[in-house]
């Protein structure tokens, strides 16, 4: 008995020295900057798989493309390509001489073309901007000629997102796989680095870190006050980031911290970092089921839903939110877009008019209100959204969704709720990439368009939208189009999203907080080479 | 019986666990009329009044849509109550019939319901609810579901093995050389002998059901918002700590009270029923 | 055959037995899971075509008898397929994730037994001094929350108010430890770089109390009133009539016996543990299997789902077999009759 209770306390005075020993040992100084940030799982490395906000990051830091987005200004600019001329539907790229991948092959032609037709042969990520693309052929080490099926004006834009893999390097690592090309390297692009970009991957576990060490010989010059190394860490909690920051001991959070938890980071001192005009939230509904089905219903919900309301819910402080008045379909600032002054407002007599010529009488409506399980943000606006409704007379059900579940619910029309609520971001900036996917017939019943909508003359204007090929005249199309989804309410333009992120003050981010060098695309802000660190 | 009750209030453990538990069960029971916001239980929303600190009339503070944190524990208790309740009834009369049959008759209705209890016994209990729940729907009943198929065998494995110790002592030799049947000496003679532990166990299983259902909660997959449960609004609340602390005490207080309660109680019977023998 | 080798060669086959079932059972559960998994694993944007090539690469529109055959031919041969979720194969994650979960587990499983039955010795030795009445509180007071309630309580106070262990993580950033077994607490030692150890250590202090505290408070109750019962028992009575010391009657007629059933609830909270770790993981960050394990379930990554649990269950397994034994060397009882059969 005694010798139990001895050898208890021997435990805990070891345990005590030890704590003592490595509080002592935990301030370490190291002259080189170390910047830490997180996102959620997983990080997906391979770039041909690349889809959202972490494996975006990770594949603009660790690749390069042929264009990237302007800084400060809507549009693109050659990166990789030093310049490209268009002919019909061919496009020939001038390749910048010199680059070479981390493993010091160089970077040539026969790179871009592998990458892109690894891309394609994937079939998953953003794979799918690319299908438009008939062939890829290296005309010589320097010049790439690409060849579209059909007219496509957006297509230089989309190459922000082919990400250019050092074609030597994945064929020496081939996994087990059938046909010539086997896995295509998927397992080594898993777990290793094939890029060119201005950091390098020392470590990475997708669901813990990926660690990244500046690349000293990148062809656009390392940064000198750029982090020399990158944690990117994955998954976790909020309250888990809120502590680390406080302490000194992070230094940016995800966008997806709670607006309160925002708050009290600002409120402790912390900077906010925003990015905007690259997403939107909205509230779909599904045209195909009664009571949705007839515009009428659908634009007394349009109007009975409380704008002002929703910002002020996403709200951090008086100048933050994490969300900006919408205009309409469109995001403001994008090809098409109305101008920030046509602001969404609610409108109960409006929505009451319509609700009288509505074909469906209030008291036989019940609303499925669907919320994604994993965006608990969502259930905010759900029971906003049962509250504005019953304030017309409508009643609703609030149903949470887990996301696989919604995914698999959308794909017939019958099981999809009567309104869903979405995040959808342009992937490439440009509307076209925001627009198709959820509201062309041809791509019905997506995560993107539970609306189900078919409209001949949204269709008219989205082909326009492809196939014009002067901004001006894509510009009239799309306004056209912003005008139509308006009338018709396919969905409830609720806000346009402000990413908000909250970062400690020994990084500069100018990418993410003065609006001349923004990026007009998402995730881009996080180029790592642009930042700097303040000590 | 009446002489256990007064057992239990004389000791001041197990009289706080009786106030408590009394506390528990009345306050989900008469919730409609303690609650000062009766309809905070469901879909409300007032955002002039959200992410208040514990202030009168809210005095545990509100919730991320104004809704009164006080009210919707009350409610949240009975649902509780309720899913503790039936896993048990379900589960303990299945748990302890396999365990009396595998630990007296032995042989290969031993082997076989053994082996089948060991294969639930041996994925981790909230894992195997976890994979339930993700092939069911998530409500209450599905939830009572995928806990008593975990529960049972917590019973099976103790019965049987309280019942393969007390099939050689000498009262059970004794009845079965006077040529008493084997159901007699399993329920008659036994599971008497096992019915402290069985009842010890289940009085603190009526706080660990409500534990794990929690946790499930704490994963999305228990009971669906916007009904009140005590483990989504700990996992929720969560994400606002350290600031949005009332979020995460108070229901997370909530089960310690009701659990608490159920173990001090079941502690103290314990205590006298093993006296009593 | 010693009997103890006999013992233990029946408990591994019928592990393995009980593993195939294990097997059977989850495999069938993973393919009722509604949603489709190829169409999650490709992303929201992925062709019917590429949805139709993976569902035939992963055999998922083959009748189930012929996908569980699949599934046991390639066990055979050590492959558990890949997992969707991270495009890596589920044996190398689980041997990047395994490590951590167990060196989490296994230390709470240290503090458990060697909190836990001394308090409940204490406590029993004691009964009813004022000794008995804390230890009674305190451990009825700590089964009474989930550990992710301990869980974050404990960061709470002594993470961020009292900022004396770190928040997150397995070791700060700045060590960095070749990985021979993947437990950090035997690497750093290999390596021999102390301070890397005494900083693993301190990090693993506060997910595993939180994760031990349960376990403590059971055992702990466990031993105090499996000791009371045995006190009242007539032999004990006996033994004190012949006079026996008294710390002979508390250690070997009191204490070895009441620890039988005591060790058949802390093999089974060992299983609790591998299941209740992802709720402490989660919160502190801790890089485990745990954490793999809900996120494949949530994202219904087959493969990945029936590795993560057969191995936790192995995991399990190999715990009870010990268990077995011990409870064999203590209580000649079983032994015999195991000797008999």
């Amino acid at each position: 008995m005694k010798s139990i209770l001895k050898t208890f306390a021997a435990a805990l005075v070891a345990a005590s020295a030890l704590t003592a020993v490595t509080a002592a040992t935990a301030t370490v100084a190291s002259a080189e900057t170390v910047l830490r940030l997180d996102e959620v799982a997983v990080g997906e490395l391979d770039p041909g798989k690349a889809s959202d906000y972490a494996d975006s990051i990770l594949m603009f830091n660790v690749y390069d493309t042929l264009v990237i987005p302007n800084q400060g200004a809507p549009g693109h600019q050659g990166h990789l390509a030093e310049s490209w001329t268009a002919d019909g539907n061919a496009f020939t790229f001038k390749l910048r001489p010199g680059v070479k991948f981390h493993s010091g092959n160089p970077l040539t032609a026969e790179d871009v073309v592998f990458s892109l037709d690894r891309m394609k042969a994937l079939g998953s990520g953003l794979s799918y901007l690319f299908e438009i693309v008939d062939k890829a052929e290296a005309v010589d080490e320097g010049t790439v000629k690409i060849t579209l099926k059909s007219a496509y004006s957006p297509f230089v834009a989309s190459l922000v997102r082919l990400p250019i893999v050092d074609k030597k390097l994945v064929m020496a690592n081939l996994g087990a796989g059938d046909g010539e090309m086997k896995d295509w390297g998927q397992a080594f692009l898993s777990g290793n680095d094939a890029g060119s970009g201005a950091y390098k991957v020392t470590s990475h576990n997708p669901q813990q870190e990926t660690v990244m060490a500046k690349n000293a010989d990148y062809f656009l010059g390392a940064g000198a006050k750029a982090p020399d190394t990158v944690r990117l860490r994955y998954g976790l909690e909020a309250a888990t980031v809120r502590t680390l920051i406080a302490q000194g001991e992070h230094d940016i959070s995800s966008q997806w911290l709670p607006p309160e938890v925002l708050k009290s980071l600002a409120g402790d001192g912390a900077q906010l970092l925003t990015e905007s005009g690259t997403s939107g939230f909205y509230i779909k509904m599904n045209t195909t089921k009664a009571p949705l089905d007839d515009v009428e219903c659908r634009l007394a919900l349009a109007n009975a839903f409380d704008y002002d309301a929703g910002i002020k819910m996403v709200a951090i402080n008086d100048t933050v939110s994490q969300g900006k008045p919408s205009t309409g379909a469109i995001l403001v600032g994008m090809l098409g877009a109305n101008p920030a002054e046509m602001a969404n407002k609610r409108d109960l007599d409006a929505a009451k008019a319509h609700l009288a010529k509505c074909k469906y009488k209030p008291e036989d409506i019940n609303l499925e209100l669907s919320w994604i399980g994993e965006v608990p943000l969502e259930e905010r606006f759900a029971l906003l959204m049962q509250a504005n409704f019953a304030e017309i007379g409508v009643k609703s059900e609030i149903k949470k969704l887990p996301w696989a579940l919604f995914s698999e619910q959308v794909s017939k029309p019958e099981n999809t709720p009567n309104i869903s609520q979405l995040f959808v971001s342009s992937v490439t900036g440009d509307p076209d990439t925001l627009l198709y996917g959820m509201y062309h017939s041809s791509a019905k019943g997506t995560w993107q368009s539970p609306e189900y909508l078919q409209d001949a003359e949204v269709d008219k204007y989205l082909d326009e939208g492809r196939t014009a090929t002067d901004d001006a005249g894509r510009g009239a199309a799309y306004s056209a189009l912003n005008k139509r989804l308006v009338e018709i309410a396919p969905s409830i333009y609720a806000y346009d999203q402000v990413a908000v992120f909250a970062a400690s003050k020994r990084v500069s981010v100018p990418a993410l907080t003065d609006p001349a060098k923004a990026f007009n695309l998402s995730g881009f802000g996080f180029t790592f080479r642009l930042m700097e660190m303040n000590e | 019986m009446r002489r256990t009750f007064s057992i239990l209030l004389r000791n001041p453990l197990s009289l706080l666990g009786l106030i408590l538990v009394s506390a528990v069960v009345l306050s989900a029971v008469f919730a409609d009329f303690i609650a000062p916001f009766p309809l905070h239980r469901g879909a409300v929303v007032d955002f002039a009044n959200f992410n208040k600190p514990p202030e009168w009339p809210y005095i545990f503070g509100t919730d991320l849509v104004g809704r009164d944190l006080f009210s919707r524990i009350l409610y949240a208790y009975r649902i509780s109550l309720i899913l503790g309740v039936v896993v048990l009834a379900i589960a303990v009369p299945i748990g302890v019939a396999i365990g009396l049959f595998a630990g007296y008759l032995g042989g290969w209705t031993e082997y076989v319901l053994m082996r089948i209890t060991d294969v639930f016994l041996s994925i981790p209990p909230l894992v195997l609810a976890m994979s339930m729940m993700g092939l069911l729907e998530p409500t209450l009943t599905n939830g009572m579901i995928a806990v008593t198929a975990m529960w049972w065998p917590w019973y099976t494995r103790l019965v049987y093995n309280l019942a393969r110790s007390e099939k050689e002592e000498g009262y059970v030799l004794a009845a079965e050389v006077i040529g008493a049947s084997k159901l007699h000496v399993m329920f008659r003679e036994i599971l008497p002998n096992c019915v402290p532990s069985i009842l010890t166990k289940m009085t603190l299983d009526l706080g660990f059901v409500i534990l794990i259902a929690s946790s499930l909660s704490f994963l999305g997959l228990g009971v669906q918002p916007p009904t009140p449960d005590l483990g989504s609004m700990v996992a929720d609340g969560a994400k606002y700590l350290p600031d949005s602390w009332w979020l995460t005490v108070f229901p997370g207080l909530a089960i310690l009270v009701a659990v608490f309660g159920f173990n001090l109680i079941g502690d103290a019977l314990r205590e006298i029923l093993g006296a009593e023998q | 055959m010693p009997p103890v080798l006999r013992l233990l060669a029946k408990r591994l086959g019928t592990s393995l037995i009980v593993l195939i079932g294990v097997s059977l059972l989850i495999f069938a559960i993973a393919r009722v899971i509604p949603g489709d998994p190829a169409r999650i694993a490709l992303g929201p944007n992925a062709t019917a075509e590429a949805i139709a090539a993976l569902r035939e690469r992963l055999h998922l529109d083959d009748p189930f008898v012929l996908q569980y055959g699949y599934f046991l031919a390639d066990l055979a041969r050590g492959d558990l397929g890949i997992s969707l979720y991270t495009n890596r194969p589920v044996t190398r994650d689980i041997a990047d994730y395994l490590p951590a979960t167990l060196e989490l587990v296994i230390v709470s499983g240290i503090m458990m037994v060697a909190l836990g039955l001394p308090l409940g010795v204490l406590s029993a030795r004691y009964r009813g001094s004022w000794i008995d009445h804390v230890v009674r509180m305190v451990t009825l007071l700590g089964v009474s929350a989930p550990s992710f309630v301990w869980a974050v309580i404990l960061m709470l106070v002594f993470a961020f108010y009292l900022p004396l262990f770190p928040i997150a993580g397995r070791i700060s950033d700045s060590y960095t430890i070749s990985s021979v077994t993947g437990f950090l607490l035997v690497d750093t030692l290999i390596a021999g770089d102390v301070k890397a150890f005494g900083n693993a250590a301190w990090h693993i202090v506060l997910p595993a109390f939180a994760l031990a505290l349960s376990g403590i408070a059971q055992a702990a109750r466990l031993t105090r009133s499996n000791m009371v019962e045995t006190y009242e028992r007539p032999y004990i009575e006996m033994a004190k009539s012949y006079g026996f010391p008294e710390k002979r009657i508390a250690w070997r007629y009191a204490f070895k016996p009441s620890l039988i059933p005591s060790m058949t609830i802390i093999g089974l909270d060992f299983a609790a543990m591998l299941g209740n770790a992802f709720l402490v993981e989660a919160v502190f960050a801790w890089p485990g299997l745990s954490r793999y394990g809900v996120a494949v379930i949530l994202r219904k990554d087959l493969n990945a789902i029936v590795g993560t649990v057969l191995i936790i269950s192995a995991m399990f397994l190999i715990v009870n077999v010990i268990v077995d034994l011990l409870i064999a060397f203590i209580n000649p009882r079983i032994r015999y009759s195991q000797r008999a059969s």
